[in-house]
């Protein structure tokens, strides 16, 4: 559907009616922006007790259709500011599709209007995993199992240990994180060894690494900069995450599920 | 008969024809001819990708291997605040290029600014890639999804359509297409579940022409590859996100397209959900598809096929084919015959872990421990994709196709507990690091491999006649590499990462090679004693 700029209002008056919609080629589908600012959660509950009693039976308990449509990805709703057009819905039906006209309080429009917003903000917010993700989600392995592996196949106790630098792991993040950090720690300090052609040998920390140039913060005193051509000098690099990623590479789901639920008990 | 009238209206025509020819001459004179498109002459880089084959390789080779050490800055052009992820065009000494809300002209030779037009709008502003010209006039899409016509000469608004309802999730990134008197437009969602399409234009009018869902109406072909009885099939996503190609000889256009919706919830949606994630071939004059191959059947890790389907004219088991190439978001490189879409080679380009075989028409097998779950699936590539939006290039000089890939770790959670809408879940991003790779284009093989280091680059690929490969690693460097080999030729350390994709042309005898390093335009030539001199040493 195309429409020239000044033909915007043009459309919304369309957009009103759902069926218009439809023979214009443009299917139903969700808010972009929730219309509404920040919902406060009176109003949404209220809407939402108000949508269970009125509504739920066409249009399922949640909003997302049964008999009647799927409201959180309604244009009408994306369109409506305050209830304005979901308002008149309710209030004149829709007699041509089976809707009753219902007589509502513009208190009663503007509370259901809250709950519709508030439902299309949650389909908008889905590409995200709360911290508060519960962990009885996560919790699918074995950590007995998880354990086998941590001190056999999987090599994990080579640089860690449950009583050393992973006691009490699990109380440092949130479930969701805590898998994360499982699976790839943050980045940890690359130490590098610097062979200059004199046969000198520098140690530190590297600071930048590329093709032409390397630069570490030297493991003395000093903790001085000094930055050399890749070019010139011969380089070792120990990075400590280096194990995780070939880790990645041979973990099998189940591996992997086992290990959180043996991790998760480390409290 | 000869009434006062009728001779007012011959003067009125007569005016008109005037007026007519003195457009023509002055678009022929400024702006560009449509069936220059064709074969774009290397004073010129009128198209996204420079010409409609989307190779992004370059006849030019002023700079070249023997003298590239000698590059040094010609120009500097900056727009603060600006990213910049459009390729610009040049078209008769000027550049034209976008970021989003914005256009500006400059002068090709001398980086000066000849006009900047604003507009200011809502909508996703993710970034902008580009414009399309057609005679005087400039296309460019905008955040709230409309497309815009300029006029070439002085930045002032022709018209501004809607392509569709920002309200409902729509926006627009990419670059229009200009083919014969079309502009072929296509449009971005992220989040919502709305259904994408491409749409044809009159550059003259800014009516629509034809449009093609990226869905099959309820019905159609194509649509029992979703769910009956439900409405899947018509909020299922599939945007059109980047600019297609085109071949004139076949008259076919062709396109990738985006992933299904709801993203990582597919659920609600069995079935292979044609047309997302899928390659397909359009008649650009009525819009109708002519053939189709879906890269990832579906999919439920964000991996769009919307990676430029390149299109080269080589030997494939002993016979020349036209054929289309492209390294996809999923982490497998496809070779089409792009006459019928048939089927020529499945390869992946990186490593991947989520895949566990071909089927029989060439389509990658999803292993079912891949498929997103509210326990977290570890899979590679992450949803950021093993490529991404940034140029490939094939080289007809090395019979090489390049392409910035990555390997990317993540986990993939559904967290839908009723009905899925939207993403329905996310992935975590684990680790990432980057590489420039050469493949043969007959068997998808990596015959090299250059590391760009940690991280997820999104810088273009170019390649030129010149024996060169101009591209940027993660750590702020500016690269040129030898295409035969990948080995590194220059570099120069720009102190910001390249996000869009480089591109080239030659003016009085100079070759100028354009860098967009995030804000800044940055144009490079060889010093004028070494560029009147310059021999292409192979």
């Amino acid at each position: 559907m195309l429409w020239l700029r000044n033909h915007a209002s043009f459309f919304r008056g369309l957009a009103t009616s759902i069926g218009a919609v439809l023979t214009l080629g443009v299917l139903s589908v969700s808010s972009a922006r929730s219309q509404q600012t920040e919902s406060s959660p009176a109003p949404v509950q209220r809407g939402q007790k108000l949508f269970g009693q009125a509504c739920a039976f066409c249009h399922g308990a949640d909003a997302t259709g049964a008999r009647g449509p799927d409201l959180v990805r309604s244009p009408l709703v994306a369109h409506d500011l305050k209830g304005e057009l979901i308002g008149e819905v309710i209030r004149n039906g829709r007699p041509d599709k089976g809707m009753p006209a219902m007589p509502t309080t513009d208190d009663q429009v503007s509370d259901i209007a809250a709950y519709l917003h508030a439902r299309a903000k949650e389909a908008l917010e889905s590409s995200g995993v709360p911290n508060t993700y519960p962990v009885e989600k996560l919790l699918t392995g074995s950590a007995e199992k998880g354990k086998a592996f941590f001190e056999g196949a999987g090599g994990c106790k080579n640089c860690h240990s449950p009583t050393g630098d992973l006691a009490g792991v699990s109380r440092k993040y949130p479930p969701i994180e805590l898998q994360a950090h499982m699976l790839y720690p943050d980045s940890q300090p690359v130490m590098a060894t610097v062979s200059l052609p004199s046969g000198e040998q520098i140690k530190g920390v590297v600071s930048h690494f590329d093709d032409f140039v390397v630069s570490i913060r030297i493991s003395d005193k000093t903790g001085w900069y000094r930055s050399f051509l890749r070019k010139d000098v011969k380089l070792e690099l120990k990075d400590p995450l280096a194990e995780h990623r070939e880790l990645l590479h041979k973990l099998t789901s189940a591996d992997m599920h086992n290990l959180f639920a043996y991790i998760n008990s480390l409290k | 008969m000869n009434s006062p009238f009728a001779r007012l209206e011959k003067f009125c025509l007569a005016l008109f024809i005037v007026a007519a020819g003195l457009c023509a001459s002055h678009a022929s004179a400024q702006g560009l001819d449509p069936a220059a498109l064709l074969k774009p002459a290397t004073d010129t880089w009128p198209t996204y990708n420079g010409d409609y084959s989307g190779r992004r390789f370059s006849t030019l080779d002023q700079i070249n291997a023997g003298n590239v050490s000698l590059l040094s800055l010609a120009w500097v052009f900056r727009t603060p605040t600006h990213t910049l992820k459009s390729t610009p065009l040049e078209v008769n000494g000027i550049l034209y290029f976008s970021s989003p809300d914005n256009v500006w002209a400059v002068d090709a030779r001398y980086g000066h600014q000849i006009w900047h037009y604003h507009r200011a709008s809502e909508g996703d502003h993710i970034g902008n890639r580009g414009l399309a010209m057609y005679e005087d006039s400039l296309f460019f899409t905008t955040p709230d999804a409309h497309l815009i016509c300029l006029n070439a000469k002085d930045g002032t608004m022709r018209w501004d359509v809607a392509l569709a309802d920002d309200k409902l999730g729509y926006f627009a990134t990419m670059a229009p297409l200009v083919v014969k008197d079309h502009v072929i437009a296509g449009v971005s969602g992220d989040v919502t579940d709305i259904p994408g399409f491409l749409v044809s234009i009159d550059p003259k009018t800014g009516a629509v022409q034809w449009r093609w869902y990226t869905q099959p109406k309820p019905g159609e072909p194509g649509s029992e590859t979703w769910p009956k009885d439900t409405d899947a099939i018509l909020h299922g996503g599939g945007m059109t996100w980047m600019t297609g190609t085109y071949d004139p000889e076949l008259n076919l256009l062709y396109w990738g397209t985006g992933n299904p919706n709801p993203v990582l919830a597919g659920e609600g949606r069995p079935g292979d959900n044609l047309y997302t994630c899928t390659i397909v071939a359009l008649n650009p004059d009525t819009g109708k598809l002519v053939w189709y191959f879906q890269p990832s059947p579906h999919d439920v890790h964000d991996w769009d096929a919307v990676q430029t389907p390149v299109l080269f004219g080589a030997e494939f088991k002993g016979k020349p084919r036209k054929l289309l190439g492209q390294a996809s978001r999923n982490g497998f490189y496809f070779l089409l015959d792009r006459t019928n879409g048939e089927h020529l080679v499945t390869a992946a380009f990186i490593d991947q872990t989520w895949s566990s075989g071909i089927d029989a028409k060439g389509r990658p097998i999803a292993k079912p421990e891949a498929t997103p779950s509210p326990d977290g699936a570890l899979v590679e590539p992450g949803s950021d994709g093993s490529t991404n939006w940034m140029a490939p290039s094939f080289d007809p000089q090395t019979n090489l196709f390049y392409v910035n890939a990555r390997r990317l770790f993540s986990i993939y959670y559904n967290t839908v507990e009723t009905k899925a809408e939207g993403w329905g879940g996310r992935d975590r991003n684990l680790w990432a690091n980057s590489t420039v790779r050469a493949l043969d284009y007959r068997t998808g093989k990596v015959i090299w491999n250059h590391e760009l280091g940690d991280g997820e680059s999104i810088a273009g690929i170019l390649t030129t006649a010149g024996h060169l490969l101009f591209t940027a690693d993660n750590s702020g460097n500016l690269l040129a590499l030898d295409p035969a080999t990948g080995n590194t030729l220059w570099h120069l350390n720009i102190g910001a990462r390249l996000v869009a994709s480089p591109m080239t042309y030659q003016l009085d005898g100079r070759q100028y090679l354009l860098m967009p390093v995030q804000d800044t335009l940055y144009a490079f030539a060889l010093p004028e004693k070494a560029a009147s001199s310059a021999k292409n040493p192979h």
